[in-house]
């Protein structure tokens, strides 16, 4: 019981943040500087990781997809599941992952290290919202660097995909990049990004909460950053079957 | 960059370092124990709850891409093969990496800046023999037995999307993961989990045990980061070579 009533208070509490980051989200004044800072500190750090993680995906695909399409003689077409398969979910569902691994727990333990040290209460003490001046940049940076991240790694994980199809795996050059263009559509790429940006999102906020709400020491600063990974992976894809149950609903 | 060459060069000593003791001593067993139980059992109701997930989506997400060319009866196929050679092996590993990864690095890192550890070799007890070793072997044996229950959950969780959600038929299901998924490949997947959990262990350990006491409560934070971003990176990377070994 005792457990109930605290998830439900933390579930209430998140609601009112959720809230709070909205309204200062849309309302002026945005610190657009620190935003466009830390966009570049996230940038810098989660490129590298972000492109090893994605790219051996698209080889992975080739590699497996290879035998069973072959058992078809329908060879000529994996690039077009290769196509779909990256765009779609596993370029947008790994780039978040390592985003959230990544930007989320740095943005996490820098929140959470200035709540330890007194620097949050020291900004609402000089009338600085500290949600509109520390978390909002955060969100803003991740919506933003997330389907960013996410066509650098479509290019990598349809190249790494090539490598392992055409090269290693035999397929005609010409007919995969035929059955690539034929079957990938502009709305392809667009649901991708967008799904990018919704984790991104999710990425901001939980990041921001659990920094803001960390316990007393050092060592719940660590935690914070640990569970913001964990439970940004459960919602990223909690969110992206939903995603993929309501595209296919819709037929596209 | 020489700081990364110096870091690196660290790491191939302390992997050294780190398969010597395994494979020379006898790991101090109520350690061992605790750790197995945390890695493995604590590890239980996340990944049981990301496989269901991540097998569902393997259902629906295939069956969009394969209904353009007329395929959806291969889902089962493609969710099978796809699932227990690739996809649930590598998810237990990066999950590890997220929960048990992280948990020994921030634990490694704090007894090093509480000096806990120099106080383990004033008492000549051997640091790596005791605390490194016992994490080590319990993070290399759970993940395999991860991978194992994530195959089976991921598998139920691909039938559920395939055939309760788009309908399809179940006896086709059934009989495709018959006819594809071998026994080699459960086994192929299970030895995958064992070489991604011990590199897993080692990263951690090695973030954990190298942060120096004068890193202090920040340099914690960022042996934990690093654990769960090397670590998932390694991962994936590794597991790429392991295919196409196996498979290519």
């Amino acid at each position: 019981m005792d457990k109930l009533l605290r998830s439900l208070q933390t579930l209430g509490a998140l609601v009112v943040f959720i809230g709070q980051v909205a309204r200062s989200a849309v309302t002026p004044p945005i610190y657009w500087g620190e935003t466009l800072r830390l966009m570049n500190v996230l940038a810098k750090r989660c490129i590298v990781p972000v492109s090893l993680a994605v790219a051996p995906v698209g080889a992975v695909i080739s590699l497996q997809g290879i035998e069973i399409f072959k058992l078809f003689g329908a060879e000529r077409m994996l690039s077009s599941f290769l196509g779909t398969a990256i765009f779609r979910e596993y370029s947008p569902a790994l780039a978040s992952v390592m985003v959230a691994a990544q930007a989320g727990s740095s943005i996490a333990a820098r929140i959470g290290t200035m709540k330890v040290r007194g620097q949050i209460d020291a900004l609402a003490v000089m009338s600085v919202d500290p949600v509109r001046y520390v978390v909002v940049p955060g969100v803003i940076a991740c919506v933003i660097v997330a389907p960013l991240l996410s066509v650098l790694t479509n290019i990598l994980g349809i190249f790494s995909g090539w490598v392992f199809a055409v090269p290693l795996g035999g397929i005609d050059h010409g007919a995969f990049m035929e059955h690539l263009t034929a079957q990938i559509t502009p709305a392809d790429l667009w649901i991708g990004l967008g799904k990018c940006s919704v984790f991104g999102l999710g990425i901001g906020l939980i990041a921001g909460y659990l920094g803001l709400n960390v316990g007393k020491g050092a060592a719940d600063v660590g935690k914070a950053a640990n569970d913001t990974v964990v439970s940004t992976i459960v919602l990223i894809l909690l969110v992206d079957y939903a995603v993929s149950m309501a595209l296919l609903g819709a037929g596209l | 960059m020489v700081a990364a060459i110096r870091k690196l060069i660290e790491f191939v000593r302390f992997i050294g370092l780190a398969l010597r003791i395994q494979f020379t001593k006898i790991p101090p067993r109520d350690v061992l124990v605790t750790q197995l139980v945390d890695a493995g059992w604590g590890s239980l109701a996340l990944l049981t709850m990301l496989t269901i997930f991540a097998g569902l989506n393997l259902s629906v997400q295939s069956y969009g891409s394969f209904e353009r060319f007329g395929g959806q009866d291969l889902l089962g196929m493609f969710a099978a093969v796809g699932g227990v050679r690739e996809l649930y092996p590598v998810m237990a590993a990066v999950v590890c990496g997220a929960r048990i990864g992280a948990n020994l690095a921030a634990s490694l890192a704090n007894m090093r800046i509480s000096e806990q550890i120099e106080a383990l070799e004033v008492m000549a007890v051997d640091p790596v023999h005791y605390l490194v070793a016992p994490r080590l072997w319990a993070v290399t044996l759970a993940l395999p037995l991860l991978c194992g229950y994530a195959d089976v959950v991921g598998l139920a969780a691909s039938y559920a999307g395939a055939v309760w959600q788009l309908g399809l038929d179940p006896g086709s299901f059934i009989s495709q993961v018959q006819e594809q998924v071998s026994l080699a490949d459960i086994g192929t997947g299970l030895f995958k989990g064992l070489i991604m959990g011990w590199l897993v262990a080692v990263i951690s350990c090695f973030h954990g045990y190298s942060v120096a006491k004068r890193d202090g409560a920040e340099g914690v934070g960022i042996a934990t980061n690093l654990a769960i971003v090397h670590g998932a990176v390694m991962c994936i990377v590794v597991n790429l070579f392991l295919s196409w070994l196996i498979y290519g």
